[in-house]
């Protein structure tokens, strides 16, 4: 059953009902970023009492492993047009693009008050203007980078 | 009720709706780097649909939610929020969050999920989230979250 991708009418409601939650339960907005700076932040100080946005980017971390103990295999192969395009040795490109494609995201998201998560997602159900810009900014941008890659591979 | 318990009710709650959300995002397909490129290409429209679906229903909850004066069930706290108007900074991160995400095929939720499904390359997609955080956190050291958000005041560290 976990082979198969889950229906998106099944998954997406989920994902929204994990926003009403944190309003509900502790008026929080979800984000996971937001998780990561708290981590980040608590740990640097040399601190392990992170709040609740710790723990819900912990559980992510957790759900990954569950997911792949329940299915008994990871859930994909490869890492999408990278693997693809550099093998062997070549392999070792992946590591800057992926290391500066993580600071651009985590930076990027710092600034922009969230991430897909936090201004795609919990934002824009909060109907926020400075969410819908943000959204709409990062999707038209990694569509672009997208298209361009594909025309470049 | 006492306070650390009210704290530690509330880490069990956002462990455990992690726990879902990360969940959901092995089980969509969304930790794939070529489910997220074959969407921003077009290719497929599950991405968009289960984006759709998944903002349609938390609006239409947070609709519900304020129209009603409730309150917060773990911490007692008026629920609300103030939507913000779009500055400089909400478009400029953006344009580096999206070219990050559109070259790896990832974004910090799935990458989470990737790390602990043990995938090697996720892993350095999230060494290089963390240090794109802590630039951050290092250059101004401001606060961008909503204000709902706010770290809970630190409790002094004993010396």
């Amino acid at each position: 059953m976990l082979d198969d991708q889950i229906a998106w009418w099944i998954a997406g409601p989920v994902m929204g009902l994990c926003v009403v939650a944190c309003r509900v339960l502790f008026n929080g907005r979800l984000g996971v970023t937001g998780g990561f700076s708290e981590l980040l932040g608590k740990a640097a100080a040399g601190r392990a009492d992170f709040d609740w946005r710790g723990w819900f980017a912990l559980g992510i971390f957790a759900a990954g492993l569950l997911f792949v103990v329940l299915a008994g295999a990871r859930s994909f192969d490869g890492y999408g047009w990278m693997t693809r395009t550099f093998e062997g040795g070549a392999q070792l490109w992946m590591v800057p693009l992926l290391l500066g494609s993580g600071i651009l995201i985590g930076y990027g998201a710092k600034v922009a008050g969230g991430c897909t998560s936090g201004n795609g997602l919990a934002g824009t159900s909060a109907l926020s203007p400075a969410a819908f810009a943000s959204t709409a900014t990062f999707f038209g941008t990694a569509i672009v980078v997208t298209v361009l890659i594909e025309g470049l591979i | 009720m006492d306070s650390t318990l009210v704290t530690n009710r509330q880490r069990g709650a956002g462990a455990l709706i992690g726990l879902a959300f990360g969940f959901m995002l092995c089980w969509s397909g969304m930790v794939d780097p070529d489910v997220i490129r074959r969407a921003l290409l077009f290719e497929d429209a599950y991405m968009f649909l289960f984006m759709g679906s998944a903002v349609g229903t938390a609006a239409i909850g947070m609709r519900l939610l304020a129209r009603t004066e409730r309150r917060a069930v773990l911490t007692d706290e008026p629920i609300g929020w103030t939507p913000e108007r779009p500055t400089r900074r909400h478009v400029g991160g953006s344009l580096l969050f999206g070219l990050g995400w559109g070259v790896s095929g990832a974004c910090p939720g799935p990458v989470a999920a990737q790390v602990g499904q043990g995938m090697a390359w996720g892993t350095v997609t999230l060494v290089g989230a963390l240090v794109g955080v802590w630039l951050y956190l290092r250059a101004d050291g401001l606060e961008t979250e909503p204000a709902a958000d706010a770290p809970q005041p630190a409790v002094a560290a004993p010396a």
